[in-house]
């Protein structure tokens, strides 16, 4: 089937350059995810979504052109070549452009990107996971009166691409996630929260541990208070750490954010603008990591890359592009949301290297201040400004956690919130965005109202 | 399309679903980036194909296919109608999807489609905003001009009878301009989205985005990060949108009561607010972004009245809410595309008018802030929390605009923010956006005119 694809990929480009392409390239994907979904703590719905499609980007004269469709039928692709070939001629000119990747000799492998029990769950299997889920959620939250929202999904997929230099590459991955988010009523409070995992392999999740945590923390997030206002110190946990540095300075390290003079580190390359304590690699080749690939979204070999050693900014994340623009080597960081859009820049695997300590040892150590263990905040990625409400947070005094925060916002500069890393704990966890243990900040703005 | 979805609900029926629903949607768009004045993206898509439902005694199934053929169809109808049967086994609650059929053609009338204009043209035009916003002060270092167009073709059908073709055209502007002077980096943005052809982008608003983003940009040059602190706000007619639609709208989308996810749950028909609060979501205003005739499940689009004279009176429904809570269809159900199901979803929501005038507003609120435009927002509605970004916003000191301000934060409760608005302005404006829910985004407007909040924790710096 592999193969399939790459013949689709091959012949996009081939048909692209007959109509006047100097460069052409093709990414073929296709996938399948399935769903079941929980709602009031009884299954409801069941999706099953079979997405194909080809899209491909020509070039004229360093003029580029890009057209997909959501088929992968031999019928569109002359429609789509045409398109992407008269978009690329009506273009203007990109004087930094210099070529698509060249083929290289061969690719890495992973270990461990794909579950066979993924591609082949049955929905009587994936119903029995998602049920297990919800009652150990009901069970752990006891008398209270609970309604419970839970999804399990599995997916798997192919892709292939395929450019006029020569990269021919296909690989297939598997991926499943399942979540349960109960929302509890008692007399004078309502709430929420969630707990989840993400992986590979589908033996690697655990219902029962998905859904004790959830209850776990939405009980602990009963009675949520406003807190006095000041400068404190704050405790990121890996969720937090996901948002907050996962998005908001992966994105900043983004080279094309840099070359445009966008991103609040634009004048930092080489200099210490971190806490000796942050440590952060670009793995792509990580065994079963959620961001790793053989190749990235133009073909080009994964690889690791340093991004902070001892604070010090020792690489920014590139695309052909953006490293020919600097005559730097490629980190391999192209990424595409699917066959449906031109290759941007994006972090693999975002793996801060941990430290010492539980999450217990790094509370232990605050007298006075915020542990977040969730926000959906992103900084002004040009000033750097973060204003992040804690969308879920405890208020920490003497150690000890003592009180959930309503209504209480963290602020801070990105640039001051790097150099602020007091101490990094050791209690790594998988996100959707980053690998990451917790990180104390020694102070932030605390606004609470 | 026609007999395509009929292929598909008599499949999916005869499978043994209880109510069977199709779309068959038909989407070609363009984006064009030009950054600097070199082209970054000139991209065109085609988007075929159709999303199938079944439904058995509460038990539903989704499933979509590009194979837009007859045997397609009867292959896919099938097949959901098993997923559906097959999760029935598990479902707890039983009940009946039931509504209004409608049978119409809408075609909508633009002055000029997007298929006639050329690629040529459209980037003209990208390129000329693009140097306007360059061109404005030579603090300006980059600049970025995005231009969406997209035109659609929907068929809806379901096995109650409905039966509907609907037209699209939606274009959209998007100008980023960033700026530096000495160690201050700063980023300006300004859109616009609306509903019609090519002639949209031909309006004085228009043609000079460019010029208005570049003169933000140059204007945050001098601004400062807020100090974090309680203030009385002053919204303008563009975050008060958002505001609405943050701390109200989503905790009125109807699948909340079912879920048993929203702080509203028992104020239906209650106070909510003051008197003079009325909250609205319009899919009817004309030439709006989020305007249609019908929803996504083919049902009349109706303006709902969510909060009227404070009380709690409506909610955005799909067929599955109004059949299970005995209320009122609406039209209120979308879907990002067909490989979407639909959900209950905003349109054009907003705050309706009342009587203070801009000066009395600034000169009776003394000291606070009057805070504009908005960067983004989110809300939990099961948890009743709300947060969204203002662009920028100036200290109101005496009664009057002092010092400009920048990505201004406001966090709140649901439950708790609306009794604090004690003052609506006159004007009224919207303003263009994308909503996102359950990993689906649909065009939006949102907007109102100014009013104030009392005590609003604001976060800064």
């Amino acid at each position: 089937m592999s193969d399939t694809l790459l013949v689709i990929a091959a012949k996009a480009v081939k048909l692209a350059e007959k109509l006047g392409a100097s460069q052409a390239e093709a990414y073929v994907a296709q996938s399948r995810s399935f769903a079941i979904d929980v709602e009031n703590s009884a299954i409801k719905s069941a999706s099953e979504k079979r997405d194909a499609g080809l899209g491909i980007r020509s070039v004229v004269d360093k003029r580029i052109g890009f057209a997909y469709v959501t088929t992968i039928e031999e019928k569109d692709i002359p429609n789509v070549a045409e398109q992407s070939v008269s978009l690329a001629k009506a273009s203007i000119p990109d004087p930094d452009f210099v070529s698509f990747p060249e083929a290289s000799k061969s690719y890495p492998r992973i270990k461990d990107m794909t579950d066979s029990e993924i591609a082949n769950l049955s929905s009587e299997d994936a119903a029995s996971l998602v049920v297990r889920t919800v009652e150990a959620t009901t069970e752990a939250l006891g008398e209270i009166q609970a309604a419970i929202e839970a999804q399990l999904s599995a997916n798997s997929g192919r892709r292939a691409i395929a450019n006029s230099l020569g990269v021919e590459g296909t690989f297939e991955s598997t991926s499943s996630f399942l979540y349960s988010y109960p929302t509890i009523k008692t007399e004078d409070d309502q709430t929420s929260s969630f707990e989840y995992q993400i992986s590979r392999k589908l033996n690697e999740i655990d219902p029962e541990w998905i859904g004790v945590g959830a209850a776990k923390n939405t009980l602990a997030s009963l009675g949520g208070r406003t807190i006095d206002p000041g400068e404190m110190p704050v405790i990121l946990s890996p969720l937090a750490v996901g948002t907050v540095l996962g998005n908001g300075f992966a994105g900043a390290v983004n080279a094309e954010e840099v070359q445009y003079g966008r991103s609040y580190i634009s004048d930092a390359f080489g200099e210490e603008i971190a806490s000796e304590e942050l440590e952060i690699i670009d793995d792509s080749l990580l065994r079963a990591g959620l961001g790793s690939r053989p190749f990235d979204a133009e073909g080009y070999p994964s690889s690791t890359t340093e991004v902070l050693s001892k604070g010090i900014l020792k690489n920014l994340l590139h695309n052909s592009y953006t490293a020919n623009k600097d005559g730097v080597e490629n980190t391999g960081n192209a990424s595409r949301p699917s066959y449906a859009g031109i290759p941007s820049i994006a972090p693999s695997n975002f793996v801060i290297t941990p430290g010492s300590g539980t999450l217990d040892d790094l509370i232990s150590e605050v007298r006075k201040g915020v542990l977040v263990r969730n926000t959906y905040d992103r900084p002004n990625m040009t000033t750097g400004d973060l204003s992040a409400m804690v969308a879920e947070g405890h208020y920490i005094e003497n150690g000890e956690v003592c009180c959930p925060v309503r209504s209480t916002l963290v602020g801070i500069n990105m640039r001051e919130l790097l150099k602020r890393i007091l101490r990094i704990g050791d209690d790594t966890r998988v996100t959707t965005s980053v690998v990451s243990p917790s990180i104390v900040i020694e102070s932030a703005k605390i606004t609470s109202g | 399309m026609e007999d395509l979805a009929q292929a598909a609900i008599e499949a999916t029926l005869g499978a043994g679903a209880n109510f069977a629903d199709v779309r068959i949607e038909n989407t070609k768009t363009t984006i064009i980036e030009i950054s600097d004045g070199v082209t970054k993206r000139s991209m065109a898509s085609f988007l075929k194909g159709a999303g199938l439902r079944a439904f058995v005694d509460g038990a539903w199934a989704f499933a979509q296919t590009t194979n837009l053929t007859p045997s397609g169809m009867k292959e896919t109808g099938d097949s959901v109608a098993r997923l559906a049967l097959a999760t029935r086994e598990q479902v707890t609650e039983k009940f009946e999807i039931d509504g209004p059929t409608f049978k119409d053609r809408v075609k909508i009338k633009v002055q000029k489609p997007f298929a006639d204009i050329s690629v040529e043209e459209k980037i003209g035009y990208v390129k000329m905003i693009d140097d306007q916003a360059r061109d404005f002060d030579k603090r300006i270092f980059n600049t970025r001009t995005i231009y969406g167009d997209l035109w659609t073709e929907l068929h809806i059908a379901n096995s109650l009878g409905t039966s509907v073709w609907e037209e699209y055209s939606l274009p959209r502007i998007i100008s980023s301009t960033t700026a530096k002077e000495g160690t201050s980096r700063q980023r300006g943005f300004r859109s616009i989205g609306t509903n019609g052809g090519f002639e949209e982008f031909e309006t004085k608003a228009a043609q000079s985005i460019g010029e208005e983003s570049a003169r933000l940009v140059i204007d945050l040059l001098s601004s400062v990060a807020a100090k974090g602190d309680t203030y009385d706000v002053i919204m303008d007619p563009i975050l008060n949108g958002v505001m609405v639609h943050e701390a109200f709208g989503h905790a009125s989308e109807a699948d909340n009561w079912p879920a048993h996810a929203t702080v509203l749950e028992d104020k239906v028909g209650e106070e909510v607010g003051p008197e003079h609060l009325s909250l609205s979501d319009d899919p009817t205003l004309e030439g709006r972004r989020g305007t249609f005739s019908y929803d996504w499940e083919g049902t009349k689009a109706t303006k709902r009245e969510l909060v009227k004279d404070g009380i709690l009176t409506e909610l955005l429904h799909s067929l599955e809410t109004s059949s299970r809570l005995d209320m009122a269809p609406n039209g209120s159900a979308r879907s990002q595309s067909f490989m979407h199901p639909p959900l209950p979803r905003m349109s054009n929501t907003h705050m309706e008018p009342r009587d203070w005038s801009l000066e009395e507003l600034f000169q009776d609120t003394k000291e606070g802030i009057l805070l504009c435009g908005f960067n983004y927002g989110y809300t939990e509605p099961s948890k009743g929390q709300f947060m969204f970004q203002a662009n920028y916003g100036y200290l109101i000191e005496k009664g009057e605009k002092t010092q400009m301000v920048r990505d201004v934060s406001l966090a709140g409760q649901i439950l708790e923010v609306l009794p604090k608005i004690d003052a609506i302005g006159k004007g009224f404006e919207m303003d263009a956006g994308t909503c996102g829910k359950s990993g689906q985004g649909v065009p939006v407007m949102s907007g109102g005119p100014h009013a104030r909040i009392r005590s609003m924790p604001v976060g800064g710096l």
